[in-house]
C-alpha cells in the first residue's frame, strides 16, 4: 500500500503536473493560432516564429537592462504593430484570392523560413538563456514544484481568462466574432473589418509574443525554438475546433496529460505520434473538433 | 580612349595571368561543413580551427612551398547537401583533400563520394565509432577521437572517484545516444558501477522534467547523458530548477556541454565531468600559444571541434611532406602511422583503422571553465581495431 | 475539338520539348567538357523534379496541398536502396518501389482524403513527420545515420546498358524516365478521369448529382502522385549511393512545394522548370552566404503574392494563344 502511494507521489503525480505546465505552455502558444484560423481562415505557419521572435525580443531587452516584469508587457506591446503591419502587407495581398487557404499558408510558410534564418543571423546558432525570474520551489502535498512554473501555471489561467473576456465579453470582441461569422454583414453594420482583421492577427501574433517571453526560462532561446510547439499547437487547435478558445483550452490540457501519461507507461517516444493519431481520428470522425469554430454556434 | 581601354586590357590580363599562377600553386583543401542548420555552431568552432592553422602555415611558407586554399561548401548538416556539395568540391573547385564533415552521417556518405573520387577525407568531429570501425573505408581517417575512447577514459575515472557508483542514464532517443550511453554503461558497469535504470527522451524534448519522477525514485549518485546541443540546456537548467543537481554527479558524452551551450546553461553546468580529447587547459607550450592565437582571432575559446580541426592542417602538412606530393595514394600511406604534434599532445593515426590515437581527459567544469581532473593514454583508451575492409 | 485543358496540356508539352531540348545541349556541352558535378546537380534537379511532379498533381489538379510528399519519395529511395544492396538490378528496385509506394499511397490515401483544405495539409504533414521519426530510429534501416553502400548499377535496357555512374547517360536516362512520368500524368489529366478532378475541385457538391462518387477520383490521383514521387526517390540512391532520414524531413516537401509554387502550379512542367530555377539558385546563394533561406524565402513569398501562377503559369497563355491560331483553319 505504502508503495502505491510512494509511487503516487513520486512518479504517478508530479507526472501529471508537469503534464499541466506543459498543457498551459501549448496552449498560450496555441491560442493566438487558434484566434487568427477562426477568424481568417489563415493557418499561420510562421506562428512558431512569432513566438521566437517573442523570446527573442525578450533577449534583446533583457540585454540592456529592462526587467522581465517589464517585459511582459512590453514584449506583446511591441508585437502588435509587427502583426498588424504582416498582416496588412503581406496577408491582405492573397486574401481574396480563391485559394485564400492554400495561398496564406504558402505565404506564411515562406515568411517562417525567412524569420528563423534571420534568428540565426543576428543572433547567431547557439542558444540562449534568460535568468529564471523567480527561483525557488514550492511543495504541494510534498510535490515539489519549482515557484517559476507555479507562476506560469497562474499567468497562464489568467491571460487565458482575459483573451476569452476580451472575445465574448467586450464589443471590440462581438465586433470580431461579427467579422468572423459574416463579413459582409458586419462590414454593412459599420465594423471596420480591415481593421478588425489586421487587429485580430495583431493580438494572435502578440499572444505567440507573449508565451515567448513566459517560456524563455524554462525551454531556451535559439532560432529553431518555434518548431517545438508547431506541431502541438497545431493538434490542439484541431482538436478543439479551429477557433474555439474553449476548445484550445480543453484540448490542450487533455492531450498534454495523454502525453505525459504515454511517456510514462509506454516510451516517450510514442507521445507525439499517439497525440498525432488522435488528431487523425478527430479529423476523420469530427473534423469541426470538440467545440466548433469561432464565431459559429 | 583607346589607352584607357589597353591599359584596362593589360590589367586585366596580368590580374588573370597572377590567378591562375597563384590558382596552380596552392593545395586546395575543401570544407564541406553546416555554415548553417542544426550544427552550424560545430561548423564555426571548425572553420576557425582550420583558418587558423591554415594562416600559420601559409606564413611559415605554406606545405613545400605551397600555400595552402580553404574552400568551403554549407553542408547544412544535411547528408544529402553534404554529398553533393563533396562532389562540387572534388570535380568543380578540383581540391587535393576533404574535411569538415560533422554529423556522423555526412561523414559516411561523404566518405563514399571520396572513394569514388579517388580523394581522401578526414573528419575532426563525428565520433560514432562505426567511422572507423564496421564501416571504415580507405579513403577516410579520424584525427578526433571516436566515442569509445570517450567513455573509456570517464568509465577509468568514474571508478577511481566514486567506486561501485550507482549510475542513472538518460540519453536522445535515437540510435547515436542510445549507442553512447551503452558503451559507457558496458565500460563503467566493468570497473563496478552499478546501473539503476535508464530513459529515453525524443531528440529535442522540451520538457525533461516528466522523466524527473523516475530519476528522484531511482537516487543515482550520478546521472550519465548523452544529449547535446540545446537539448543539454534545457535538460540541466530544468534539473537545477528542480533541485535534482545536489548530491548528483553529472557526466555526459564529449559533446554534452560545449563552447557553443555553456553559457546557456550557466550554474546548472558546474561539475559536469566528461571523457575528452580536449581541454584550454592543457599544459604545453603548444596549447598555450594555440588558445592565445585562437582567441585573439575568434574572441571565443577553442572547443574540442576547434582543436581537433586546427591539428588536421599540421597532420596532412606532415603527410604531403613525408609523401613528398598531394598524390592521393601517397597521402594515405603517409598518414597511416603518422604522428604529429598538436596542442593535445602528439596523435598517431593508427594504421590498420585510420583513427587517431591520443592522450584521453576527464574535464570538469569548475567555474564555468573545464579542468582537467584526470587522463588516460592514448593506447588504454583507443580499444581494439575492429576494421576488416583494409 | 480542343478544349481549353487540351489546349493547356500542348502548351504544357511543348515547353517540356523546350526543357528537354535545353537538356540535351547541357548534356551534349557537359560531355565535351568532361564535367561530372554539373550532370548529376541536374540529375538530383530531374529527381526532385519528379517529387514535386507529384505534389503539382495534387495541388493544381486536386486543390489540395501536401506537406509530406517527402514520405513517398522516402520510402521509394529506402526500398530501392535496400533492394539495389541484395540485387544489384534497376528493374527490381523500380517494381519493388511502384508496387510498395500504390500499396502506401492506397492506405495513406483512405486515410487523408477524408479532409479537405488545410486539413489535408495538416494531416498530410503530420504522417510524413511520423513517417519519419519511425524511420530515423530503426537500427536496420542504419537509422540516423542512413544506408551507405548502395552500389553503382548497370541498367540493363535490352540493346544496352547504361551505368547510373556514368554522368551522361545516367543524365539522359533519369530525364527520359521523368519524361514518361510526365507524359503518363498529362494523358491520365487529359482523360475524363482529369476532367473530374477538375470538376472536383471547382464545386465538389455537385458531382454526386452528376452520377460520380468524389473518394475514388481523389484517391486514384492521390496514388498516381504517390507512385511518381516513389519511383523518384527510387533514383536518388542510384546517383547518390546513399540514403538517410533527411530525405523524408519537411525540408524536403516543404521544398517540393516551393518548387511547384515557383515553377507554376498546375502545369506538370512548371514543377521541373522550378527544380532545375531552384537547384540553380541554392547551388549559387550557398556558395555566397549560409543564409540562402532567406533569400529563398523572399524570393518564395514574392512568387506567392505576385506571381501566384508561377513562372510556367505566367507563360503559358501566351503559348496557349500561339497554339489557339495554329488550330484555326
Amino acid at each position: 500500500m505504502s508503495e502505491a502511494v510512494q509511487y503516487f507521489q513520486f512518479v504517478l503525480a508530479p507526472q501529471m503536473l508537469i503534464g499541466l505546465v506543459l498543457g498551459v505552455a501549448v496552449i498560450l502558444v496555441a491560442l493566438g493560432l487558434t484566434i487568427i484560423f477562426g477568424l481568417l481562415d489563415v493557418i499561420n505557419m510562421s506562428h512558431g516564429e512569432f513566438y521566437a521572435l517573442g523570446a527573442f525580443f525578450a533577449l534583446a531587452l533583457a540585454q540592456i537592462g529592462l526587467p522581465f516584469w517589464l517585459l511582459l508587457l512590453l514584449v506583446p506591446l511591441l508585437m502588435l504593430p509587427v502583426g498588424y503591419i504582416v498582416e496588412r502587407a503581406l496577408i491582405q495581398r492573397v486574401f481574396h484570392s480563391g485559394d485564400r487557404h492554400v495561398r496564406t499558408l504558402l505565404l506564411t510558410f515562406g515568411l517562417g523560413l525567412v524569420m528563423e534564418d534571420s534568428y540565426r543571423l543576428v543572433f547567431g546558432p547557439n542558444p540562449y538563456r534568460p535568468e529564471t525570474p523567480i527561483t525557488g520551489g514550492v511543495e504541494i502535498f510534498d510535490i515539489f514544484l519549482p515557484s517559476y512554473r507555479l507562476f506560469l501555471i497562474i499567468v497562464g489561467a489568467a491571460i487565458i481568462a482575459a483573451v476569452a473576456f476580451i472575445v465574448y465579453r467586450t464589443r471590440l470582441g462581438a465586433m470580431v466574432r461579427a467579422a468572423a461569422f459574416d463579413r459582409d454583414m458586419a462590414a454593412s453594420l459599420g465594423v471596420p473589418v480591415q481593421h478588425v482583421y489586421a487587429g485580430a492577427f495583431a493580438f494572435g501574433v502578440a499572444l505567440a509574443g507573449l508565451a515567448g517571453v513566459l517560456l524563455a526560462p524554462i525551454y531556451s532561446v535559439f532560432p529553431t525554438m518555434g518548431r517545438d510547439f508547431i506541431l502541438m499547437a497545431f493538434t490542439v487547435v484541431i482538436v478543439g475546433g479551429m477557433g474555439s478558445i474553449a476548445g484550445v483550452v480543453v484540448a490542450g490540457l487533455l492531450l498534454s496529460q495523454i502525453q505525459a501519461i504515454v511517456a510514462l507507461y509506454i516510451s516517450p517516444v510514442w507521445s507525439d505520434p499517439v497525440v498525432f493519431g488522435i488528431m487523425v481520428v478527430m479529423l476523420m470522425v469530427r473534423p469541426q473538433g470538440l467545440f466548433g469554430r469561432l464565431g459559429h454556434g | 580612349m583607346k589607352t584607357t581601354r589597353t591599359i584596362l586590357l593589360a590589367a586585366l590580363l596580368s590580374a588573370t595571368a597572377l590567378s591562375t599562377a597563384y590558382a596552380a600553386d596552392t593545395i586546395k583543401i575543401g570544407v564541406d561543413t553546416p555554415l548553417s542548420g542544426t550544427y552550424a555552431g560545430i561548423g564555426q568552432q571548425v572553420k576557425w580551427g582550420l583558418e587558423l592553422a591554415t594562416k600559420e602555415v601559409n606564413a611559415k611558407g605554406g606545405i613545400m612551398g605551397r600555400q595552402i586554399e580553404l574552400i568551403y561548401e554549407d553542408s547544412e548538416a544535411n547528408p544529402a547537401v553534404a554529398v553533393q556539395k563533396a562532389e562540387k568540391l572534388f570535380e568543380v573547385s578540383k581540391v587535393d583533400f576533404l574535411t569538415g564533415t560533422v554529423n556522423s552521417g555526412a561523414t559516411l556518405a561523404v566518405g563514399q563520394v571520396a572513394e569514388r573520387a579517388k580523394k581522401l577525407l578526414a573528419t575532426t568531429v563525428s565520433f560514432a565509432d562505426s567511422i572507423t570501425g564496421e564501416k571504415c573505408s580507405p579513403n577516410v581517417f579520424r584525427v578526433n577521437a571516436k566515442a569509445g575512447q570517450q567513455s573509456t577514459a570517464l568509465a577509468a575515472w568514474l571508478a577511481k572517484e566514486k567506486p561501485k557508483a550507482k549510475v542513472f542514464f538518460l540519453g536522445p532517443d535515437y540510435l547515436m545516444g542510445r549507442s553512447t550511453v551503452s558503451a559507457f554503461k558496458e565500460a563503467a558497469e566493468k570497473v563496478g558501477a552499478k546501473s539503476l535504470g535508464e530513459v529515453y527522451a525524443p531528440l529535442g524534448s522540451k520538457d525533461y522534467s516528466q522523466y524527473f519522477g523516475q530519476i528522484r525514485a531511482a537516487q543515482p549518485q550520478v546521472l550519465y547523458t548523452s544529449v547535446a546541443g540545446n537539448d543539454t540546456v534545457r535538460l540541466f537548467t530544468q534539473m537545477q530548477e528542480f533541485g535534482l543537481l545536489k548530491n548528483l554527479t553529472l557526466l555526459g558524452a564529449s559533446g554534452t556541454v560545449t563552447s557553443q551551450n555553456i553559457a546557456a546553461i550557466g550554474k546548472a553546468a558546474e561539475g559536469f565531468a566528461t571523457g575528452v580529447g580536449y581541454s584550454t587547459e592543457i599544459d604545453n607550450p603548444v596549447n598555450k600559444a594555440f588558445v592565445a592565437a585562437f582567441k585573439a582571432a575568434n574572441k571565443a575559446d577553442p572547443d574540442l571541434y576547434g582543436t581537433d580541426s586546427y591539428g588536421l592542417i599540421y597532420a596532412y602538412k606532415a603527410a604531403v611532406e613525408k609523401a613528398k606530393s598531394t598524390d592521393t595514394d601517397k597521402v594515405r600511406t603517409a598518414l597511416r602511422g603518422l604522428t604529429w604534434s598538436t596542442p593535445q599532445g602528439e596523435k598517431t593515426i593508427r594504421a590498420g583503422d585510420h583513427q587517431a590515437m591520443q592522450t584521453m581527459y576527464v574535464v570538469q567544469v569548475t567555474n564555468g571553465q573545464f579542468k582537467i581532473i584526470s587522463k588516460v593514454s592514448g593506447e588504454d583508451a583507443i580499444g581494439p581495431d575492429t576494421c576488416t575492409r583494409f | 475539338m480542343v478544349d481549353a485543358l487540351t489546349r493547356s496540356m500542348r502548351a504544357s508539352h511543348l515547353l517540356l520539348a523546350i526543357l528537354v531540348a535545353a537538356s540535351l545541349v547541357v548534356a551534349a556541352i557537359g560531355a565535351a567538357l568532361g564535367d561530372i558535378f554539373y550532370l548529376r546537380l541536374a540529375t538530383e534537379a530531374l529527381i526532385f523534379g519528379g517529387l514535386a511532379i507529384s505534389v503539382d498533381i495534387l495541388l493544381g489538379y486536386t486543390g489540395l496541398l501536401s506537406l509530406g510528399q517527402a514520405l513517398y519519395f522516402g520510402l521509394g529511395a529506402y526500398l530501392s536502396a535496400l533492394v539495389l544492396m541484395v540485387v544489384p538490378s534497376f528493374w527490381a528496385a523500380i517494381a519493388a518501389t511502384t508496387l510498395a509506394s500504390a500499396v502506401a499511397g492506397l492506405i495513406g490515401g483512405f486515410i487523408v482524403n477524408r479532409v479537405r483544405g488545410v486539413y489535408f495539409a495538416l494531416i498530410t504533414f503530420g504522417m510524413a513527420q511520423v513517417a519519419a521519426k519511425i524511420v530515423y530510429n530503426t537500427r536496420a534501416l542504419g537509422a540516423s545515420d542512413g544506408l551507405i553502400g548502395v552500389p553503382v548499377i548497370d541498367i540493363n535496357l535490352g540493346v544496352t546498358s547504361i551505368s547510373s555512374g556514368s554522368p551522361v547517360g545516367f543524365f539522359l536516362f533519369v530525364l527520359a524516365l521523368i519524361v514518361v512520368m510526365y507524359a503518363l500524368a498529362a494523358y491520365l489529366l487529359d482523360t475524363p478521369f482529369g476532367r473530374l478532378l477538375i470538376a472536383l475541385r471547382a464545386n465538389e457538391a455537385r458531382i454526386p448529382f452528376l452520377g460520380y462518387r468524389t473518394m475514388t477520383p481523389r484517391l486514384a490521383a492521390y496514388v498516381v502522385a504517390a507512385v511518381i514521387a516513389g519511383v523518384s526517390g527510387a533514383l536518388y540512391p542510384m546517383l547518390r549511393g546513399f540514403v538517410s532520414p533527411e530525405l523524408m524531413y519537411f525540408e524536403t516537401s516543404g521544398n517540393a512545394v516551393i518548387t511547384v509554387v515557383t515553377g507554376g502550379t498546375g502545369t506538370l512542367v512548371g514543377a521541373l522548370y522550378g527544380s532545375a530555377l531552384l537547384t540553380l539558385l541554392k547551388s549559387v546563394i550557398g556558395s555566397f552566404t549560409p543564409h540562402h533561406l532567406i533569400v529563398i524565402g523572399i524570393l518564395f513569398m514574392g512568387a506567392v503574392i505576385f506571381l501566384p501562377k508561377g513562372i510556367m503559369g505566367s507563360i503559358r497563355p501566351a503559348i496557349e494563344r500561339m497554339l489557339a491560331r495554329g488550330e484555326k483553319p
